[in-house]
């Protein structure tokens, strides 16, 4: 069967910013998974930490940090470089995103009326995250029939102080709509749909010239906002495979400042962010598998040696130097509950870290303090080495990378990018330092069937 | 039982039950290469698990008395390729693709298939026919004014990609090789020093220098070929929504298949949509699960998977020649269901010299006979036009893909000359033998070695697949 020196389980943020570190080493990586992760439900945002009261990406990264077993505690130096890095690959991709760790947190609407915060975001979504001058508006530009953004709520939404907390937020939000060309009898319209004919020039000429007369009309109405200042929220669906031209094109032609705001599922940014990592990683010699879930891993002593895949008939056995799990947490199907409390952790069957199921549920559905299961996963030493319950490496040559570490809050810290990233770069620089060589057929001495 | 145990039973069950682990996270839309392409197909998930409550049948045991059946609700169905991208990305486990062909079967029983739909599925019926008849069935397949009747008639687009039928079956040409050799009655050798060969339709009656290739590597690396009866796998059947006669055609085969796969033969095939068709649709599509499927299933490998393990057990002859080229390489949608990752890749990378890459492309668009059919031929061109495209800007002078429709789409749309990765491989033991000035062990370069005596099938004479107006690219260069 084949042979790779690392494997990858799981095709996130953390699994592909995993495989493309690795592969630039010049080893040869696979990345296995069951079908696609989180990049298409994510905003395509990239955030390290977005804690209230902190007012850098920094500042909340020094915080979580100084938590007992929170994964910035081991990764905390890794985050800036490993974002470098990652911003200059997809930037060589086409995608390129704005702000870093200094970037001041701002509270950015969203496209059903709310706020939130962030600093590290898409081009496309970066002007959103600059601070309102006095006077400034706000226009959001819905797509007549588009089930998935509605301009009128989200304009109502964002007119409301509160939503914007202390922060003073734009002087007037409008709400106009176009009907696109060829579009008034569909009854399905997805953000990608859109995104792909946004990639045709024809279409997205013809697409600004509607958009240009709708913010013409909205301006002569009595306090309408006039063209020339301001910024216009668009649903992001600017352009999937042409994007940066598309989102340039928006820019020149428009009156206002464009922006996107991400959307439910799919998400074309996420989307996009998935593209351009998957291209880079397979430019690089990277392999991707995806569609069946692991089947056994084998190993010796406290080594892995091959992870065997589901396939048609058999399985599909890689033999492999090192392993990296990147199966995303309970969210993204890597560790399973059941009703009496008990988790486990699908591929290795490592022991999970979590609270006592009695606290599992508080009282309180929308705790701000998020769910209390958010920090179950598996610990790990500095080197990302899955370890037992006595701090002992459980395996040698893994590395548990993403939403699959313990001690993360990541919907309340916002932290979930910063440490896919900076977890994924390190599990690859510890690994080489560990300099993988391929066994030689090694006889398993034991096999793990999840 | 574990609850990984659960979880994993749950994930791999029957096609119909798992609509229900669809979370509606939009996924499978996302990839799905037909509806990126055209409003005329809503998406898999749309036609799918969304749909799937709503239809009569196995995923709804109960049939209220009196209550009329059902038909299908939404017939778009139909314009779902097949592919299976939706089932590989979808993060819940859900055989998407697999209910859309099941969805398109029941859309279709009670109807009398399309005489169109029927033709495309009859592979052996048309192969027979096209070989019997090859001059006129060669003109025919690649005059304009025929084609143009073809498609008022039947259906079949003017412009797809048709290859040349072979004089002979590859079926009679190796039965006349077995007995010149003197080997018709020679006796059987055992599991560990022949494999059984799944040749496929293409094989038979439009490619045999694919066998011939995929022979002369099996005996250079000590295999003999046993090649038994056989009759079409039943995809087109299948994918054209015929059930009951493609599990006429399954049954046959693993009747005959069945007592070399429990010798402990192995069963090779060069079709990747054939052996996919053979280790899974026979179980998910046509419900063949007793023990006879299940153990031809558990002994069908694709060629590559094949050289590979044998690469990987340490006995694969490497003594490649330097091939000094470029080579675009398209992993089939067939290929990506086996789950086997990209065999033909890691095969390519012993070969000296040979620049080989993978395309990345979802789908070339041919789907089996899909891009055939006069209202989808643009649908399936379009799908495979940035595949296209790629493999032109290579500059590379051929192509690699496992699969047979696949090949004849890109190069017929592409103009660049497409070959089975066992071609490439046979090119470079070659090279290898050259240079070390020996005689090749895949010398002739026909197993069955007379083709290229008769000037008709060895690769070299083989003329490259031609759209039916004469309108494509291939042509024109």
């Amino acid at each position: 069967m084949p042979s790779a020196d690392v494997v990858v389980v799981g095709a996130g943020l953390s699994g592909l910013t995993a495989a493309l570190a690795v592969a630039e080493t010049g080893a040869r990586v696979q990345v296995v998974a069951k079908g696609h992760a989180g990049t298409h439900w994510g905003s395509g945002g990239l955030d390290v930490a977005g804690l209230p009261g902190t007012a850098t990406p920094r500042e909340g990264l020094a915080s979580l940090a100084a938590l007992p077993g929170h994964p910035y505690a081991h990764l905390a130096g890794d985050v800036a470089p490993a974002l470098e890095w990652l911003r200059a690959l997809l930037a060589a991709q086409g995608l390129a995103y704005q702000g870093d760790l200094d970037t001041p947190l701002q509270l950015v609407p969203t496209s059903i009326g709310g706020t939130r915060l962030a600093a590290i975001l898409p081009a496309a979504q970066a002007p959103a995250a600059r601070p309102w001058a006095a006077g400034e508006r706000l226009v959001v530009c819905g797509i007549a029939g588009f089930k998935d953004f509605w301009p009128d709520a989200i304009a109502a939404s964002l007119s409301r102080p509160r939503v914007w907390a202390e922060t003073s937020g734009p002087e007037r939000v409008d709400a106009v709509s176009v009907e696109l060309p060829g579009l008034a009898a569909r009854h399905n319209l997805s953000a990608l749909e859109l995104a792909r004919r946004l990639d045709d020039p024809s279409w997205r000429a013809a697409a600004i010239d509607r958009i240009v007369s709708a913010l013409e009309a909205n301006a002569a109405k009595p306090g309408g906002a006039r063209p020339g200042s301001g910024r216009l929220a668009l649903p992001a669906i600017l352009g999937l495979n042409d994007h940066a031209a598309a989102f340039d094109e928006f820019r020149r032609c428009l009156p206002m400042e464009p922006f996107e705001m991400p959307l439910v599922q799919p998400s074309v940014p996420g989307i996009r962010l998935y593209n351009a990592l998957r291209a880079a990683l397979i430019g690089a010699g990277g392999r991707v598998l995806i569609g069946e879930p692991v089947a056994q891993v084998d190993r010796t002593g406290d080594r892995v040696i091959a992870v065997a895949m589901e396939a048609a008939v058999r399985t599909a056995t890689f033999r492999t130097g090192a392993l990296i799990l990147a199966t995303g947490g309970i969210a993204g199907g890597g560790i399973v509950a059941d009703n009496d409390g008990h988790l486990e952790e699908m591929v290795l069957g490592m022991p999970v870290e979590a609270p006592e199921f009695a606290d599992w549920l508080a009282p309180d559905a929308f705790d701000p303090s998020g769910h209390p299961l958010e920090a179950a996963g598996i610990r790990t030493d500095a080197d990302l080495r899955p370890v037992d319950r006595s701090g002992k490496p459980i395996f040698e040559n893994v590395r548990v990378v993403g939403t699959m570490l313990a001690g993360q809050r990541y919907l309340r810290e916002r932290c979930r990018d910063g440490v896919s990233i900076a977890s994924g770069w390190r599990a690859a620089k510890t690994l080489t330092a560990v300099a993988v060589p391929l066994p030689v057929a090694a006889a398993a001495s034991g096999s793990v069937r999840p | 039982m574990t609850i990984a145990e659960l979880v994993r039973e749950a994930s791999l069950d029957q096609v119909g039950y798992s609509s229900d682990q669809c979370l509606k996270c939009n996924v499978c839309n996302t990839v799905c290469p037909v509806a990126r392409v055209t409003d005329l197909f809503p998406g898999p998930k749309y036609v799918g698990p969304q749909a799937a409550r709503f239809r009569m049948g196995r995923t709804q045991p109960v049939q209220l008395k009196d209550a009329p059946r059902l038909e299908s609700p939404d017939v778009t169905v139909d314009y779902c390729s097949g592919c299976g991208w939706c089932t590989a990305a979808c993060p819940a486990g859900v055989k998407i693709a697999e209910m859309n062909s099941q969805s398109r079967a029941r859309l279709k029983a009670g109807h009398r298939p399309k005489l169109r739909d029927w033709g495309l599925g009859q592979t052996d019926l048309t192969g027979h026919m096209g070989v019997l008849f090859s001059p006129i069935g060669n003109w025919a397949l690649h005059n304009r004014p025929v084609r143009r009747m073809m498609e008022l008639t039947v259906g079949v687009h003017h412009k797809a990609p048709f290859p040349n039928f072979s004089r002979r079956t590859f079926q009679s040409a190796w039965k006349r090789r077995q007995k010149r050799r003197g080997l018709s009655r020679a006796p059987m050798p055992g599991p560990d020093k022949a494999v059984v060969y799944f040749h496929g339709c293409a094989v038979n009656y439009y490619e045999p220098h694919v066998a011939n290739a995929a022979i002369a590597i099996l005996e250079r690396n000590g295999y003999q070929v046993i090649v038994p009866p056989q009759v079409c796998c039943g995809l087109p059947l299948i994918s054209n929504g015929i059930y009951g006669e493609a599990r006429d055609k399954a049954n046959e085969n693993i009747k005959i298949l069945a007592d070399y796969a429990r010798k402990g033969y192995k069963i090779v095939g060069t079709s990747t949509s054939c052996t996919h068709t053979i280790k899974a649709e026979y179980r998910e599509m046509l419900d063949l699960r007793d023990d006879d499927a299940t153990v031809v299933a558990q002994a069908t490998w694709d060629i590559c998977e094949f050289l590979l393990y044998l690469h990987e057990q340490g006995k694969l002859d490497t003594s490649f020649g330097r091939l000094d080229e470029d080579l675009p390489y398209h992993a089939p949608c067939q290929l990506r269901s086996h789950g086997i990752g990209l065999p033909a890749m890691d095969l390519f990378a012993l070969v000296p010299g040979l620049r080989a890459r993978d395309m990345d492309h979802d789908c070339c668009g041919m789907a089996g006979t899909y891009g055939m059919k006069k209202e989808k031929y643009d649908i399936a061109m379009a799908v495979g036009a940035p595949l296209f495209e790629k493999v032109r800007a290579s500059g590379a002078t051929e192509a690699a893909c496992d699969s047979e429709t696949c090949r004849w789409q890109i190069e017929g749309a592409s103009g660049v000359r497409t070959k089975h990765p066992v071609e490439i491989l046979q090119a470079a033991y070659r090279a290898g033998d050259a240079a070390r000035g020996g005689s090749s062990g895949v010398g002739g370069g026909s197993a069955t070695g007379e083709d290229a005596a008769r000037g008709g099938d060895s690769p070299e004479a083989h003329a490259a697949v031609r759209a039916g107006s004469g309108g494509s690219r291939a042509r024109n260069r």
